[in-house]
């Protein structure tokens, strides 16, 4: 639609409370474009709240990481990038299986990965980028 | 989030929260759940009916929950989960340990 905003950027920093700036951000781009399927964008926000989950548990200096997240709603697909000035993470494989039931941790990032057709991993000299796309239904 | 512990009857209790079950909300969760085991409340029915959005800190939560009221002889059950819970618990194959019960009503009987 002309004129209709597509670009959303939110930058934080890596602690547990700034989730909240990430569903909010979703909601409103929910709330904006409401051709958008309500699944395709709760899968995305389940993506990004377990990306940047993952960056909250094990950036580092810990608290002290500075993220910014852009998500862009394109024709055919809904795409984030979720960068951070962090030491490089540890990234577990992400086609591994899911642990057993009864295991507490260890889903986050095979979470986000089985809701979204693409998600890769980018560690360049100063930064952490995840791109994360889940195409439109 | 809120947490709303009742109990229902002599070792049963149905848990009431709202909002996202998330990695802020999940330890309150998890204290919560385990209080209430500890008080002897070990058959527990947690009613997702308000939640809109859980991650994977919110299941590893269930999970604990679970763990603890089994080993007190009981069990956790969830019910009313949303189409983001139902989906989520589906990918991680949880919903093989947690069976997702369409009402409180269902899920309080037959223990």
């Amino acid at each position: 639609m002309a004129g209709e905003q597509s670009v959303y950027v939110v930058e934080g920093v890596a602690v547990p409370d700034s989730l909240d700036l990430l569903h909010d951000l979703l909601e409103r781009v929910g709330s904006d474009h409401p051709d958008v399927l309500s699944e395709d964008l709760s899968m995305l926000e389940t993506a990004v709240i377990e990306i940047a989950g993952n960056l909250i548990e094990h950036g580092r200096p810990a608290g002290g990481v500075d993220y910014r997240l852009s998500l862009e709603v394109m024709l055919d697909r809904l795409e984030g990038m979720l960068s951070d000035g962090g030491e490089a993470l540890p990234i577990p494989p992400l086609d591994g299986d899911m642990p057993d039931p009864f295991s507490e941790a260890g889903r986050g990032i095979l979470i986000a990965q089985a809701v979204l057709d693409e998600l890769t991993y980018e560690r360049t000299a100063v930064a952490n980028t995840w791109r994360m796309v889940r195409k439109r239904h | 989030m809120d947490i709303e512990l009742s109990v229902i009857d002599a070792g049963s209790a149905v848990i009431r929260c709202n909002g996202r079950l998330n990695m802020v909300a999940a330890p309150a969760l998890k204290v919560g759940i385990e209080k209430l085991v500890s008080e002897g409340q070990a058959r527990l029915v947690v009613d997702l009916a308000d939640i809109s959005f859980i991650d994977s800190s919110g299941l590893g939560s269930l999970i604990a929950g679970l763990k603890k009221a089994r080993q007190a002889g009981g069990n956790l059950r969830i019910a009313e989960a949303s189409e983001q819970v139902l989906t989520v618990l589906r990918l991680t194959n949880l919903d093989r340990v947690l069976h997702p019960y369409p009402s409180v009503e269902e899920a309080s009987h037959g223990w």
